[in-house]
Parts: C-alpha cells; sequence; structure tokens
C-alpha cells in the first residue's frame, strides 16, 4: 500500500468515525446548524493538510477539536461583519431543523444550553462530548484545572436553576 | 471523602470512576440518592447534547477533500506550463494577435469536468446550506428554491468567485453555477463538450445552467430568478 493510499485511508477513517462527533461540537459552539457543517469540513482539509502531525489514533479527537476550535475563532473574526444582518429568525430557523421536538425535556434542556455563558457550556462540551479529563480541558483552554472543575459544576449548577431544578441544591454545592 | 467532597465532585464530573467516589456512594444512602438524580440528569443532558448531523456530512467532507486535491495539483501542472504560456503570451502580443479570455460558458463546463464527484451524489442538502453558501459570497436569497439540492460548494472558477451546485432531475443532474462577479450581456443556449448549457444575466451575476439536455433549463431557471431577485 502506497504512502498516499495510506494517508487516504487513515483521513477517510477519520472523517466516517469523527465527523459526527465533531459536528455536535461545533452546532453548540456555534449554535448554528449551516455554520456547524461548514466548521467541520474546514477543520477536517486542514486535519488532511496537517496528518503527519497526527502521532497517536488515540489522540485523534482531541486534535480534531483543537483545529475546529482555532477555525471557529478565525471564523468568528472573518465573518462576523458579513454574518451580523442574518437575521435572528434565520439562526432560530436552523435550530429548529437540529430539534424535531417543539416541546418536551430535550427542546428544554436544548434551550437552557444555548443560554448557558460560553465560558461554563464549553467545558461542559469539551467533557460530555469530548470526552476530555479536567487536565485536558485545562490544557485545551490554557486555564488551571481547579477553574475547569468550577466551570463544570457551575455549569450544572446552572443549566438545573434554568431548568427549575437546582434551586434548593445551588447554594449546598457551591465550590469553595 | 465526606459528603461535602461528594457533592463537589458530583457537580463536576457525576460519572466519576474514582476509588473515594464511588467507595463513599456506596456507604452513603443520602449520597447515593443524590448521584442517582445525578446520573439522570447527565443522561438527559447527553440526549439533549446528541444533534444528528446531516446523513451526507462525511460523503460531503470526502468529496470537498478530493476536489481541493484535484484543485491543488491542477495548480501545480499550471505553474509548471507558466513559462511556456508566458513565452506564447509575448510571442502573440508580438505578433499583433488578439489573445480572447475563455467565455464563462467554457469555464463552467472545465469546471465541471474536474468536479465530476458533484454528479454521483444523490442526498438533498438544507436550505440552509444553499442559503449559507450564498452568504460567503454576499448574496442574500430572497426566497429558498423549492428544487431539491444534492450539492452546493463556494468554488473558485478560474478568477470567478462562485456558488457551485447539483439539482437532481428527472433526466438526469443538473449543475447550477452563479457566478457572483461576472455578468453576461445576454441570456444564451450552448453547447460544449456534449453538454447543453445556458448562462443567464442574473442580479450582478451570470447563473450557468449544464446537463445533458435542456428539458429542466426554464423551470430551473425560474427558480433562482425568484430565489435571487424576489
Amino acid at each position: 500500500m502506497s504512502a498516499v493510499n495510506s494517508k487516504q485511508r487513515q483521513f477517510d477513517a477519520l472523517v466516517r468515525s469523527l465527523s459526527g462527533d465533531l459536528f455536535r461540537y461545533a452546532y453548540w459552539l456555534c449554535g448554528d446548524e449551516a455554520l456547524a457543517n461548514d466548521l467541520v469540513q474546514e477543520t477536517f482539509l486542514r486535519a488532511w493538510r496537517a496528518l503527519g502531525d497526527l502521532r497517536e489514533t488515540n489522540a485523534a479527537k482531541a486534535w480534531l477539536i483543537t483545529i475546529l476550535r482555532r477555525e471557529h475563532a478565525r471564523l468568528y473574526e472573518r465573518k462576523t461583519p458579513q454574518f451580523s444582518d442574518v437575521s435572528e429568525i434565520d439562526i432560530a430557523d436552523e435550530r429548529d431543523t437540529v430539534q424535531p421536538e417543539s416541546a418536551g425535556e430535550d427542546a428544554t434542556i436544548r434551550a437552557a444550553i444555548h443560554r448557558l455563558d460560553p465560558k461554563y457550556r464549553e467545558p461542559l462540551l469539551m467533557q460530555v462530548l469530548g470526552g476530555f479529563s479536567c487536565d485536558e480541558i485545562a490544557r485545551e483552554l490554557n486555564i488551571s484545572a481547579a477553574a475547569v472543575m468550577t466551570q463544570l459544576f457551575r455549569a450544572r449548577q446552572k443549566l438545573k436553576v434554568m431548568l427549575g431544578d437546582g434551586n434548593k441544591e445551588a447554594n449546598v454545592y457551591e465550590l469553595s | 471523602m465526606n459528603c461535602l467532597e461528594f457533592r463537589r465532585q458530583l457537580g463536576v464530573d457525576p460519572l466519576s470512576s474514582g476509588a473515594d467516589f464511588v467507595g463513599h456512594r456506596q456507604e452513603c444512602a443520602r449520597c447515593a440518592e443524590a448521584a442517582a438524580r445525578a446520573v439522570e440528569f447527565e443522561a438527559a443532558l447527553r440526549r439533549a447534547l446528541n444533534v444528528e448531523p446531516a446523513t451526507q456530512l462525511a460523503e460531503s467532507i470526502l468529496l470537498a477533500q478530493a476536489m481541493q486535491q484535484q484543485r491543488g495539483r491542477r495548480t501545480w501542472m499550471r505553474r509548471g506550463g507558466m513559462m511556456a504560456l508566458a513565452a506564447t503570451l509575448v510571442l502573440a502580443v508580438g505578433l499583433g494577435m488578439r489573445v480572447e479570455a475563455s467565455p464563462l460558458s467554457a469555464q463552467a463546463v472545465e469546471h465541471l469536468h474536474g468536479e465530476p464527484e458533484a454528479l454521483t451524489l444523490t442526498q438533498a442538502v438544507p436550505p440552509a446550506s444553499v442559503r449559507a453558501a450564498f452568504a460567503k459570497r454576499g448574496i442574500a436569497l430572497r426566497h429558498d428554491i423549492s428544487g431539491e439540492v444534492v450539492y452546493v460548494g463556494c468554488c473558485p472558477m478560474g478568477r470567478h468567485l462562485t456558488v457551485h451546485m447539483v439539482m437532481p432531475g428527472n433526466t438526469g443532474p443538473v449543475t447550477v453555477i452563479y457566478v457572483v462577479d461576472d455578468r453576461v450581456k445576454q441570456r444564451d443556449d450552448f453547447q460544449r463538450d456534449g453538454w447543453r448549457g445556458r448562462s443567464v444575466p442574473l442580479g450582478s451575476g451570470t447563473l450557468i445552467l449544464l446537463a445533458r439536455d435542456t428539458g429542466q433549463f426554464d423551470s430551473i431557471e425560474s427558480e433562482w430568478r425568484t430565489a435571487l431577485q424576489g
């Protein structure tokens, strides 16, 4: 098998096994289905060009999420003026396409996640969707592991409060 | 681990498998109850986060990568021929020859030949992706088109910026290329390399349709006229 074929096979396998996870991460990062598709595609195109940098298959997901976060930051810087006139109605419609139910538990929790401050949402996404440990999240976000633990704790706390389920527990579990 | 430390860890990682955490849960009934509630919440959270991507996402990415590679190869080959081309142009100018730029119709057919995989796709892309592709080119569609689109990409075509799409049809796929930055003077039907084509001045650009036959051109042109001009 030639090196080119080997690289292509590795890339195909990455795309087929991880594009769904990457899409979910991108969607909750930017809140827009079409933009999430673009982000994932751009992430994989960059990954293709830098595939030689990936040393361990087990690290592929973390590597791709790192690329995706950078791409998201770049896209946001580049595209903000262009997207500034896109109406909230459009964004709401696109969210509806990902959320088949107009009511129900999933829709309620999704609305709460969208309202969560990004500084709480992103560590939560990295843990729940990315499977990262607190130390890995800390390295990725360039903050301390203690700060990550606090943000994860507060993310869940705030979600529960938004969902009307956390009022009585809010003071009891607060981290020092 | 005491109850307070357990509750803290529960908020940080409800699915923790640390020995202290598991040990306390087995010993303390109240914390075990709290852990059960937290695990239930975690499951609901995971369900809610689990949005499904478009079914053809992986295929679209692989297609884009294949196209990027192909474009890269063509660019490399073009660079190789640049010196020869430059010499030819100098000679042509020297001889007083008039060198004409390739018309949009020819560039569109060449572009189509460069991306044959786009014609093999069958699953519809969401209207939001079509809108997003036009938005990338600075164009807000006034209406979504009712016809199905199975491929959409923001492609360079020579020096032009385009939105390249494929629409399936009863008699075969129709390639639709909207050239954003060049407007032909008049509507024109053409034939080139076995393809039937139509170029239409529309908005500030040009709509180009390419297919093996022209049967669906009128309806598709009408749809895009409405989408772009209202």
